[in-house]
């Protein structure tokens, strides 16, 4: 902190040890301006997911048939474990802003260390599950209708004989990799960002362990990973048969 | 921060009990959506079972964001401003969404082409064939559905 900040003239009675930058009345001030900035930051982020989610929502409704044929593909089981993980994880960063508030340092970097942990097991599950898609040639490409034909030929008989478009199946598949690919975009994102958070609080850094708002807006972005998540399971893993 | 009264920048320290109970609270949800999913639900008036369904699965998944939006993101303790701020992404999202009310109401359909195409490839087109005019257009690369 500069010596400006300890100028008399501020008559705040902060000195090094405060978390308070200059440009602010009080720390509450300063924690609602970083809040709010937060906010702005993951509202251009909804309106990011909800063109995607706006898309989806477009062709879903034009080609529900295949694209209900084409889920038949996600392994829900995968899928129901992996919102648990990252469910968990909300609730273990959650814990990491309240031991901030109480400061208690050890638990803080617990809490965040199981929170990365959690991030690297949604991780490794996507890894399975996109193994699995791209071994069935199930991913948008050239080659897709002749490659993926050897799964949809044998579900289309399981289904009724149900002839399946193979353009919209595609779409589907481009659907769900560009939604969780972007999703697990973020999930990386979060691992470093936590990543960063942990070591400023494992070298006592007074820029998080002064106040608890920066390990706070780190727990709102990684929150709002988990929220996209909550509607992408139900979207893409658990679609009605339609009628 | 030592005064018991609430001022608009105190904040809140939430206990561990509730964010736990917030936790059971999101993963029996999320066990309620998959058990929900396996069952086709009967139809409603004039709602087929796919949109019974469809509808529950989303509302559960509504109840689970709002779970984690007011107490994992803190909001519900939250200033004035800062819930002014959650809603602005939201509502934004709801007025995009309005867009497929154009969608709807409008009696267009696809030309053909995207369908004539050789299953599971984008179109190609050769230089002499992008330069022999096609079918003549109305201008809106779409006709009208008889």
């Amino acid at each position: 902190m500069s010596a400006i900040t300890n100028s008399p003239d501020h008559g705040h009675g902060h000195g090094h040890d405060s978390a308070l930058h200059h440009q602010f009345e009080d720390i509450g001030q300063q924690n609602e301006s970083y809040i709010v900035g937060m906010w702005v930051f993951l509202s251009t982020e909804v309106m990011f997911f909800g063109a995607l989610f706006f898309i989806y929502t477009l062709y879903r409704w034009n080609y529900q048939q295949d694209f209900y044929i084409a889920h038949e593909h996600l392994n829900v089981i995968m899928g129901a474990v992996n919102t648990t993980v990252l469910l968990f994880s909300s609730f273990t960063m959650v814990m990491a802003v309240q031991s901030a508030q109480l400061k208690k340092r050890g638990h803080v970097i617990g809490y965040l260390l199981m929170t990365i942990a959690c991030a690297c097991v949604f991780l490794i599950i996507k890894y399975f599950e996109y193994s699995s898609k791209l071994a069935d040639h199930l991913y948008p490409g050239a080659g897709f209708a002749t490659d993926a034909q050897a799964a949809f030929g044998e579900h289309a008989i399981e289904a009724g004989k149900v002839a399946v478009n193979m353009n919209h199946a595609q779409l589907f598949y481009s659907l769900y990799f560009g939604m969780t690919g972007l999703h697990a975009v973020h999930i990386i994102a979060g691992i470093l960002v936590i990543g960063a958070l942990i070591r400023l609080w494992f070298n006592n850094a007074k820029s998080v362990t002064l106040d608890f708002v920066p390990t706070e807006m780190v727990g709102l972005y990684w929150h709002f990973v988990d929220l996209v998540w909550i509607f992408l399971f139900p979207l893409f893993y658990l679609m009605p048969k339609p009628h | 921060m030592s005064s018991k009264t609430s001022t608009p920048h105190e904040h809140h320290i939430v206990s561990t009990g509730t964010y736990f109970v917030t936790l059971i609270a999101l993963v029996v949800l999320m066990i309620a959506t998959v058990a929900i999913a396996q069952v086709n639900l009967n139809a409603i008036g004039p709602f087929s079972g796919t949109v019974v369904n469809q509808v529950i699965a989303l509302v559960i998944a509504v109840a689970k964001a709002m779970l984690v939006i007011t107490v994992f993101m803190g909001v519900k303790w939250s200033t004035t401003l800062t819930k002014l701020w959650v809603a602005s992404g939201f509502v934004t999202l709801i007025l995009l969404f309005g867009i497929l009310g154009d969608y709807v109401t409008r009696h267009y359909e696809h030309q053909s082409g995207w369908e004539k195409i050789e299953d599971g490839s984008l179109p190609r087109f050769t230089p002499d064939e992008r330069t022999v005019p096609g079918p003549k257009s109305n201008d809106l690369n779409v006709k009208i559905r008889q």
